[in-house]
């Protein structure tokens, strides 16, 4: 590991001799580049990643003026990896740089991807709104580019986001859009009665009986599976049970489906905020009477 | 009525003590005195299993509050004569091996035995059977979705992997493209080398000859 450490240093100090005087026939910049490459690389093996990090950004600087934006740009998204695993704001910068460039290129595809990995570094620090926003920008540059599947992924992580950040309409818009989609195809429509049940929870969580029970006959039109499976007996029993306003009905119902398949964080947030809702209501009632 | 059945129940009791008596002394023998003796007790529990069966008929003539317990001590004595019964034939049975053999089966029959006589313990019994094949079934159900969750997310996974090669095949498609175009520029390139070289040649030689001429006719002259 010492051994690696040393011999990083040596590149980075030539590389940056190199930069400093003067090279035959301007071929500096590319020997340089290639000295911070092996730089890099040893600072990796060495595990001191921000020191690789600030390498991987000379070596993009190299490459800019060397007029190579692509390879500019992956020494962007390389750096970007090694801050990863330490300083998680430098990591973003980088690649927010990385993504810019491959814009300009014109690779819509390699964008799309680091958007959606800029997002999931959001997610990872909880910060739920920017992680929307890039999820966003990484939705319209994969439709952009017919990548459907990755496209739907990163709309189901923005409905996942809005939901739990209470944008619900916009939720229920996405997860009927997905599912709509999912019928056509024969490898997702087992999928369907998943979306369906997401958008139906978020429509439980606004809380307006008759859109409620307009979007289960909506969805029974959309698939006619769905009025068979468990998943749709429970939407139906929650609905009947807001608006009969009875708590422990709610709880059964939702005891009853958990006892089968566990309820995982998502629905489990979400459903508590209808059943505090209904408490809510219930000891409202009873102040009023 | 139950008089005669008494009498009977005496007669059954004093064979069967008899009968045991000679189990026991039939053990110690061997030989020819054991067959004897084995064929006298073998006599005698015929007797006891006529006995029984008369006993049978007698209990089953009377009230039935009176019928149950005769019916329980009836089936008491069955089971006694059974075990006489399976000791003559250990007894009667030479082959050590075969002797421990029965010994360990008789061993578990007496357990069922003891058990299913009791009817309450029966009716228990298979209600806890059916408890147990409902909670398989609703495990097994279990089990069953979530392989479907596994199989769903599966399939996504397929969906994905299937756009990607399709993709990964048109951009080949188009890679395939560009190369035969750069092929067909690299042989232009050469051709048009390759006709430089050849006309720079003849010049040079053209130019050359010329300029020997030129000296040849200047020296000849």
């Amino acid at each position: 590991m010492g051994d690696h450490l040393a011999r990083a240093e040596d590149f980075e100090s030539r590389a940056e001799k190199k930069l400093g005087g003067w090279g035959l026939f301007g071929s500096k910049f590319e020997d340089a580049a290639d000295l911070f490459d092996k730089a890099a690389n040893a600072f990796k093996l060495s595990k001191s990643w921000d020191r690789a990090g600030a390498v991987y950004v000379k070596l993009a600087n190299c490459h800019l003026k060397l007029d190579s934006k692509h390879e500019a740009a992956n020494a962007y998204a390389d750096a970007a990896h090694c801050y990863k695993k330490c300083n998680t704001q430098e990591s973003i910068s980088c690649l927010e740089e990385s993504v810019n460039m491959f814009l300009d290129i014109g690779r819509f595809n390699m964008s799309a991807r680091y958007y959606k990995e800029i997002a999931e570094l959001y997610e990872q620090d909880q910060n739920l709104e920017q992680a929307i926003v890039y999820f966003e920008k990484a939705v319209d540059l994969f439709q952009s580019e017919e990548v459907s599947t990755s496209a739907n992924q990163c709309k189901q992580k923005v409905a996942q986001y809005a939901a739990q950040l209470e944008q619900y309409q916009k939720a229920i818009e996405i997860y009927e859009e997905i599912a709509q989609q999912s019928l056509n195809n024969n490898l997702l429509k087992y999928g369907v009665k998943g979306h369906l049940l997401n958008a139906g929870i978020c429509q439980l969580c606004k809380a307006d009986f008759v859109a409620i029970n307009k979007a289960l006959e909506r969805y029974e039109d959309l698939d006619p599976t769905f009025s068979g499976t468990r998943e749709y007996k429970l939407l139906a029993d929650l609905a009947a049970a807001l608006d009969e306003e009875d708590l422990t009905k709610f709880t059964d119902a939702v005891k009853e489906y958990d006892s089968m398949t566990p309820l995982d964080g998502w629905k489990t947030t979400l459903l508590l905020r209808v059943k505090e809702a209904l408490k809510a209501k219930e000891l409202e009632e009873d102040d009023l009477t | 009525m139950s008089a005669v059945f008494e009498g009977y129940e005496k007669q059954y009791c004093e064979l069967s003590a008899n009968l045991s008596k000679k189990c026991a002394s039939a053990n110690h023998l061997d030989g020819e005195h054991k067959k004897q003796k084995i064929s006298e007790i073998k006599a005698g529990l015929d007797e006891a299993e006529a006995l029984i069966r008369k006993m049978d008929l007698e209990a089953r003539a009377l009230l039935p509050n009176i019928k149950a317990v005769l019916l329980a001590k009836l089936r008491e004595y069955k089971s006694d004569l059974n075990n006489l019964k399976s000791e003559v034939k250990r007894i009667a049975s030479t082959n050590l091996n075969q002797a421990a053999r029965d010994e360990l089966l008789e061993a578990g029959l007496a357990d069922t035995r003891a058990v299913s006589a009791n009817q309450r313990d029966r009716l228990l019994m298979s209600t806890e059977r059916l408890d147990n094949s409902s909670n398989r079934i609703k495990d097994s159900r279990k089990v069953m979705l979530d392989t479907e969750v596994l199989g769903v997310s599966l399939l996504q996974d397929l969906h994905q992997q299937r756009q990607s090669l399709l993709h990964a095949d048109n951009t080949l498609s188009g890679v395939d493209n560009n190369l035969g175009r750069s092929k067909k520029i690299l042989t232009n390139m050469t051709r048009r080398m390759n006709r430089n070289k050849w006309m720079i040649g003849g010049l040079i030689t053209v130019l050359v000859i010329a300029i020997a001429l030129i000296l040849y006719f200047k020296l000849a002259k």
